[in-house]
């Protein structure tokens, strides 16, 4: 299993995660079995404001092939730097 | 030559009309003298350098003697508003000019809110003040006359009571007909981290100007009048339209700039391992700042004149109204991150605190914090000890001890005006010479933001290059940090005009992504657009060249293509590397921080990671090669004649 955790921005619910069951191998893999399951949801993150962080640690390229194994916590973190 | 003999050459030379639809005056005001001159930028500046900070380096360029100190009456200060300001929207941004009193080198800061407008609706551009006034002053617009009055009432008044005093002696209310810039007594003082303040919170932060402004005994500048329309030299609202709507869509401020603001910064550093803690000795620190913490204490959101975004955070500790500091504008992540991070703080409840004390004080809370945490680390290392701060203990993550130490630094008391001498502390003798390898700085300019560049190259190269010191308002190539762009080479490599390294940690091409950005932002700050809402800086997405080229000639009739465009930013930053050269900056002085190059990070995933001198060297060597600039940072000869014509005298 691996949780998402999501900002507000993104949310649809109360939550603020969602747990996927199902087998994913890679950050793609996973941004595609939101989508089937929150259709549209794979477009919106096509956003270059949104990055990933697995297990606390933001990755800054080679994103969407990063493995992931059961147990993984991604957060999709809207990524600004300069302010 | 003094300073009478260059201003009255410089006003011959200049037209006596506009040169374009809706050009505003240059104002030449004497203090001492109580003399007002005037005439218009020469349209062979504006065709090389724009307005805002375009044409302030071209008036400072010419009435600049660097025989003298930053301090001196002689040396003059220079408001300026961009092109566009007043105009368009987001477009509310003008700059203060001068040779900075903190880092030596060029004094060039920026700010917003509501008097870059207002003073461009009184048919006023530039303002070039010099001289000393014979008692403290407060300059009065309105109708697009200007007088000088007696500011010595005003004299000892902080931000809050200075602007609750200006409306009930001049009437009008702030952000519909009145506007300020405005000292406190940190300037009085001539503090060099003292800001000049242009709203609650909004200023001119960098590099002293509160000081600059203080030396001239000019307290104020109050304007006044009613916003109008401009007459512009063809339509131009339906494509304000268009660029209002495009920022409104441009995901980054709907999700972070119009809801949060800069806060929303705090997290992504944090999460990446780059957060300056503890004066850069560490890189993480607690989750209880990011901006979510934040939004228990945000009863709303505000904004500069005629903004769309509205991107300021409002803060309210509690409802108790006799608590002057319990409410106010900000923090912006800046201030987060250096009263946060940066001094070990950890509860939001004391940034919010210190951040409502700093305005009233008004003090640059980057410089102001920076000093602090250079001060804390030396404690620290029994560099300095009770008998340098008069018994204070300087500990780390003491709110109370810091609240203290800004009053004191604000009024110069005791070790205050050690802390109120910045980084100039060792040359005045505070310090002693080994303080300076903990000093985190560039040409003198403390770091402007809380972001640790040791893991993100290009951030490293244009903290070392930009022209007014250590700054990452100036070129910062912040989209280093968006995934979804570093994995997409193609629209990376249009973004920037080349190939960039898809890594962050490389060294590879990130010369060429920081001249871009720098070219970018020079013409966003001479047409006067906010930096948030400027391409480059957080999105790919939001109005860039295309954008200010289509509304410049649709506001001025003058035509510029992009590529012409691109070449006003780069000769603002070339005329700013020549006033830097009459000023001593070397190559040597595009560098970074000692610990910076020789300690590596030590926890996360860039454990390890530094900057190699060597690998920073070339990088710099590439950059400076695409800048038309020589191997020791100034323009190439025939480049410096080029523009040396365009200056005149």
């Amino acid at each position: 299993m691996v949780t998402v955790l999501l900002p507000s921005t993104l949310r649809t619910g109360a939550s603020d995660r969602l747990e996927v069951q199902e087998p994913v191998a890679t950050i793609a893999e996973l941004i595609d079995v939101l989508d089937r399951r929150i259709p549209g949801f794979g477009e919106g993150l096509d956003d270059s404001v949104f990055n990933f962080a697995v297990n606390g640690e933001m990755l800054l390229y080679h994103a969407r092939e990063r493995a992931l194994t059961s147990g993984d916590v991604v957060e999709i973190v809207p990524t600004i730097s300069g302010g | 030559m003094g300073i009478r003999d260059r201003v009255a050459r410089l006003v011959a030379e200049l037209p006596t009309e506009p040169q374009f639809p809706t050009q505003g005056a240059t104002v030449f005001v004497d203090l001492e003298r109580r003399e007002v001159q005037r005439g218009y930028t020469p349209l062979r500046v504006v065709r090389t350098l724009l307005a805002g900070r375009g044409a302030n380096v071209f008036y400072l360029h010419r009435l600049l003697d660097e025989s003298l100190d930053p301090l001196h009456p002689d040396v003059p200060l220079i408001f300026g508003s961009g092109v566009l300001t007043g105009i368009v929207p987001s477009a509310a941004r003008g700059n203060a000019t001068s040779w900075s009193p903190e880092s030596g080198v060029i004094m060039d800061s920026n700010a917003g809110d509501y008097f870059p407008s207002f003073i461009r609706m009184n048919g006023v551009d530039h303002l070039v003040l010099y001289g000393r006034a014979g008692q403290w002053t407060l300059i009065h617009v309105k109708e697009g006359r200007l007088e000088l009055l007696d500011g010595s009432p005003y004299a000892g008044l902080d931000n809050i009571d200075l602007r609750e005093r200006i409306p009930q002696d001049f009437g009008g209310t702030w952000t519909r007909d009145l506007a300020m810039v405005n000292i406190t007594r940190a300037g009085e003082n001539l503090v060099l981290t003292s800001a000049i303040m242009a709203g609650p919170k909004a200023c001119y932060a960098r590099g002293g100007p509160g000081a600059k402004m203080g030396a001239l005994k000019l307290k104020a500048i109050v304007v006044q009048g009613q916003t109008r329309d401009f007459e512009t030299a063809q339509p131009y609202k339906g494509y304000n339209r268009t660029i209002a709507q495009k920022l409104l869509d441009t995901s980054v401020v709907k999700h972070a700039l119009k809801s949060t603001g800069t806060p929303f910064l705090y997290k992504p550093s944090r999460l990446l391992g780059a957060m300056g803690t503890k004066n850069n000795q560490e890189t993480t620190w607690t989750d209880r700042l990011d901006a979510d913490h934040i939004t228990p204490y945000r009863p709303g959101m505000a904004g500069c004149f005629r903004c769309p975004v509205n991107c300021r955070p409002l803060n309210a500790l509690n409802a108790d109204s006799a608590d002057k500091y319990g409410r106010g504008d900000g923090p912006e992540y800046v201030t987060l991150g250096k009263f946060g991070p940066n001094l070990g703080i950890d509860r939001i409840e004391s940034v919010i605190r210190l951040n409502n004390i700093c305005n009233d004080l008004g003090l640059d809370t980057a410089s102001t914090g920076s000093a602090l945490a250079w001060a804390m680390e030396l404690f620290q290392r029994g560099i300095i000890a009770r008998t340098h701060t008069g018994g204070i203990d300087l500990a780390w993550g003491d709110a109370a001890t810091v609240e203290q130490l800004l009053f004191m630094l604000a009024r110069r008391e005791g070790f205050g005006d050690v802390l109120a001498d910045s980084t100039r502390a060792v040359e005045r003798g505070h310090y002693p010479p080994e303080a300076l390898k903990y000093r985190m700085a560039v040409k003198g300019l403390m770091q402007s933001d809380p972001h640790d560049a040791r893991i993100l190259k290009a951030f490293a190269l244009g903290l070392a290059v930009a022209t007014r010191g250590m700054d990452h308002l100036r070129n910062r190539v912040t989209l280093e940090i968006n995934a979804r762009i570093n994995d997409d080479p193609a629209f990376k490599a249009r973004l920037y005009g080349g190939p960039v390294s898809a890594a962050p940690t490389s060294y590879e091409d990130k010369e060429r992504a920081v001249r871009v950005c720098e070219d970018v932002y020079g013409v966003g700050d001479a047409v006067g657009m906010c930096r948030f809402t400027t391409k480059l800086f957080n999105s790919p997405s939001l109005p860039g060249l295309d954008e200010f080229a289509a509304q410049i000639a649709n506001v001025t009739g003058l035509e510029f293509s992009v590529d012409e465009l691109s070449r006003v930013g780069l000769n603002i930053t070339g005329v700013e590397r020549l006033l830097n050269r009459r000023l001593g900056v070397t190559r040597a002085h595009d560098t970074l921080p000692d610990r910076w190059f020789d300690e590596p990070i030590t926890v996360g995933a860039y454990k390890g990671e530094r900057i190699d001198r060597a690998e920073f060297d070339a990088m710099l060597s590439r950059f400076y090669a695409i800048s038309n600039l020589t191997e020791d940072g100034v323009p190439t000869p025939a480049w410096r004649a080029e523009l040396e014509s365009m200056l005149g005298a």
